[in-house]
């Protein structure tokens, strides 16, 4: 799953760029999946990156902040270790995916599509993830948690912080 | 019947295994509910009593409600179904197979039956058990029984065989006859006819043709696909290859994924580097001189992407944009070349249809709608999970028999939803409503892709017209007006009335709005943003009313709408409510009824989760 340990800066170079635009043989065609390939890698796609994408591959820039923008999962800031994925599904939605979506925002003080100040979560809600019976749900960095409530998502939260390594474990001091 | 009973194909499965085999339901749905851990558990258990058993993942049975699940085949025996399993019972369930040589009755669902094994006295077979009654498995046979990540499991329960048969016996247009005859339609929810779909494309000029498989299941509350992906992606496969037969061999397949389904990626990915290793796909296939080769694209995110042409330009990296049809994608589709697109579970029912005959699929179903049909059967029922029955049949017997009822006794039904954001709502007085593409539009909904969710009388059916318009709204495309801002003047709409804010004429101005933006719109999408507001208001009206005259919301779920009282007479006064309140609104004294300061309260309904006896509404 994507995720990019040290948000702060990435580097990436020009020749990295060229590279992966040359396995998928610079099509045009292709410009989706590069796109998916450089996020998978760094975890977001950097402005900088885009407009080498777009030159590699003789697409003005335009229409490559097009393609970007328009799907959900591109990202064009840097983003949390930790993607909270939760799901705000129908079935999720009938059985209380507001409410824990809710708690979130209160234990991490952050909005949807947000990071933690110390980087370590996001929060994204996302339509179905297709595990209804389970719900409410979340997937985060690509494990799924089912039949959660808002205590189990603070536990939950609570565990990937001691799971962090190096973060030296502080009592409840979320980003705010 | 031409096709493998269950019994049969089972046989296939365990055919020379001389060891006890585990199965344990290893899709997105039994990983959520803990089917790692389980599987280290049962591992551990073997070790310490140095026992030894093939350990095999399965994909889903269609009993989500039960995951994890855990099966144990001992030789020649029938497949014992255990639900709900946890740590603590799995040395029970070892002690009863390995030790005393008969099942854990107090954990086990069901058995099921294999050729030449024995059965286990007292315990029900699949087929016999309620949610398993009335279904009949047709493209969902396999998941569940087999390994999904195994070629061998495929091909020892028939798989491929239709490929075989198609190649060696058929012409393409006895494949399309097939298919013609078997009435399929497209189960993606367009319902158009599979055979007809095929045949036009046939016609269509030009040697480089296409076959896309749409695996971009996006309606919230739906995962049939998903299911047929995680647990029989071969079939898929075999579908597609037959597509491209039929067309005129096309060379290249795609298949378009969303990314939020990464099991299923994974297993597809699986499937077709196994199907290229023995010949099902590549060059010169089976030695017949045909080719076919299928590459798999990720979705990156947008809805509207499960619309054909959509989906099409995305696939060729562009904006995920519709576009208006004429050319249809059987003229103009990939590269501007003729593409069939199907959707997975109308792929998968290929092989079947080929094998059985079209006359034996269109023995299921209905006048206008053969054979089968997945759903997704979740929301406020017992039994949720994934179901296949006969097309037509009766809403009330997917609820009540296979579904088990409502998931609390307590609370009764008050609608099905179906078809998810292009859908709508069917009310009790429907629940005689035969679920097949024609009886569930004229009960104002689609049958769609397969998504039902259950409400019952706690759910609030303003809000939830609200939740699908804010669905289409988000994934709006923006490229044509009625929908970007017709639904957005919707939306503001709804909102207002869930907030206590609604005014005369609202909904007849919802209702106009709704006949604008649905004969008005570029896609389906828009087209049919409107229904879930349109079948809501018209079964449902009183509960609009309620919300804009009354400012009350029935269901209790709008949270400005909401006075929660206490019900003296339900009142235990046992003080469970007082500590959970956040805001110190609940008053209680020992041996007294609480009371709510409603000037405090922030309904955040905390005290109605802790009650046990419902005393708070």
């Amino acid at each position: 799953m994507a995720h990019n340990d040290n948000a702060a800066t990435i580097n990436i170079t020009d020749e990295e760029i060229d590279h992966i635009c040359e396995e998928f043989g610079n099509r045009e065609g292709a410009v989706v999946q590069i796109l998916q390939t450089i996020q998978d890698k760094y975890g977001y796609v950097p402005a900088e990156v885009l407009e080498r994408v777009g030159e590699d591959l003789g697409i003005p820039h335009s229409k490559m902040f097009g393609v970007l923008t328009f799907y959900s999962q591109f990202y064009r800031e840097p983003r949390g270790k930790f993607i909270l994925k939760v799901c705000v599904g129908t079935a999720c939605h009938v059985r209380g995916a507001g409410l824990l979506v809710d708690k979130i925002k209160e234990n991490l003080h952050i909005e949807e599509g947000e990071n933690t100040e110390d980087m370590m979560f996001t929060l994204e809600p996302v339509s179905c993830l297709g595990s209804c019976a389970l719900a409410p749900m979340a997937m985060v960095n690509g494990n799924t948690y089912g039949k959660l409530s808002g205590d189990k998502m603070v536990d939950l939260l609570k565990q990937f912080r001691e799971e962090s390594a190096g973060e030296p474990e502080t009592e409840a001091s979320p980003a705010s | 019947m031409a096709t493998q009973t269950v019994e049969e194909m089972a046989a296939g499965l365990f055919r020379d295994v001389a060891i006890p085999t585990i199965h344990i339901g290893m899709a997105t749905c039994g990983l959520a509910a803990g089917a790692r851990s389980i599987e280290e558990l049962v591992v551990k258990e073997l070790e310490k009593r140095g026992l030894e058993a093939r350990i095999i993942p399965t994909g889903c049975i269609g009993m989500c409600h039960n995951e994890p699940l855990l099966d144990i085949t001992m030789p020649g025996m029938y497949r014992v179904s255990y639900r709900n399993v946890k740590a603590l019972i799995i040395p029970q369930i070892f002690d009863a197979h390995f030790v005393k040589g008969e099942f854990a009755k107090k954990y086990a669902v069901c058995q099921i039956p294999i050729a030449g094994h024995k059965p286990f006295e007292g315990l029900p077979l699949m087929a016999e058990t309620g949610f398993f009654r009335g279904q009949v498995k047709i493209v969902s046979s396999r998941c569940g029984l087999i390994d999904p990540s195994s070629i061998d499991d495929y091909i020892a329960t028939d798989g491929y065989k239709a490929l075989r048969k198609m190649l060696t016996e058929m012409t393409p247009d006895m494949v399309i006859d097939e298919m013609t005859k078997s009435g399929l339609r497209g189960r993606g929810g367009g319902g158009f006819y599979t055979g007809l779909k095929w045949k036009l494309t046939r016609q269509s000029q030009g040697e480089e043709k296409y076959v896309v498989c749409n695996a971009d299941e996006g309606d919230p509350g739906a995962f049939m696909d998903r299911s047929i992906l995680e647990g029989d992606p071969h079939s898929v496969l075999e579908g597609m290859l037959a597509a491209s037969y039929a067309i005129g061999n096309a060379k290249k397949g795609y298949i378009y994924c969303r990314a939020e389904y990464p099991l299923a990626i994974k297993r597809l990915r699986k499937a077709i580097d196994d199907a290229r290793e023995r010949n099902f796909l590549g060059d010169n296939i089976l030695g017949t001189g045909f080719s076919f080769d299928i590459t798999i694209k990720e979705g990156a995110g947008a809805y509207v992407c499960g619309e054909e042409t959509a989906l099409l330009a995305s696939l060729m990296g562009e904006r995920g944009m519709p576009w208006p049809k004429p050319p249809f994608p059987a003229q103009k589709g990939v590269w501007g070349k003729p593409t069939v697109i199907n959707n997975v579970e109308t792929l998968g029912n290929v092989g079947h249809i080929i094998l059985n005959g079209g006359d034996w699929y269109a023995s299921y179903g209905s006048e206008k709608t053969k054979g089968t049909k997945t759903f997704a059967l979740t929301g406020s029922v017992k039994n949720s999970g994934l179901i296949e029955v006969p097309a037509g049949t009766p809403l009330r017997s997917i609820v009540f028999d296979i579904g088990g009822g409502m998931l609390e006794k307590k609370i009764p039904f008050k609608a099905a939803q179906l078809g998810g954001p292009s859908g709508g709502c069917i009310p009790a007085s429907g629940l005689d409503t035969p679920v097949d593409f024609e009886n569930v539009i004229a009960a104002g909904a689609i049958m769609g892709s397969g998504g039902i969710v259950i409400m019952d009388e706690a759910s609030c059916i303003v809000d939830t017209a609200k939740f699908f318009l804010k669905f289409t709204q988000d994934e709006s495309c923006g490229e044509c007006t009625p929908c970007r801002v017709g639904s957005k003047i919707m939306l503001e709409i709804l909102t207002r009335i869930t907030e206590g804010k609604g005014q005369e004429g609202d909904l007849d101005e919802l209702i106009r709005l709704s006949m604008y933006v649905k004969s008005n719109s570029l896609c389906g999408l828009g087209a049919a943003a409107p229904n879930p507001v349109l079948s809501t208001i018209r079964y449902f009206r009183e509960e609009f009313e309620a919300h804009i005259r009354d400012k009350h919301c029935p269901g209790t779920v709008c949270a400005n709408l909401i006075k929660y009282v206490v019900i003296e007479e339900d009142c235990t006064t046992c003080g469970l409510c007082e500590p959970v309140c956040p805001t110190g609104s609940v008053t209680w004294d020992k041996g007294e009824v609480a009371h709510i300061n409603l000037e405090t309260c922030i309904r955040c309904k905390a005290c109605v989760d802790a009650c046990k006896f419902r005393a708070i509404i």
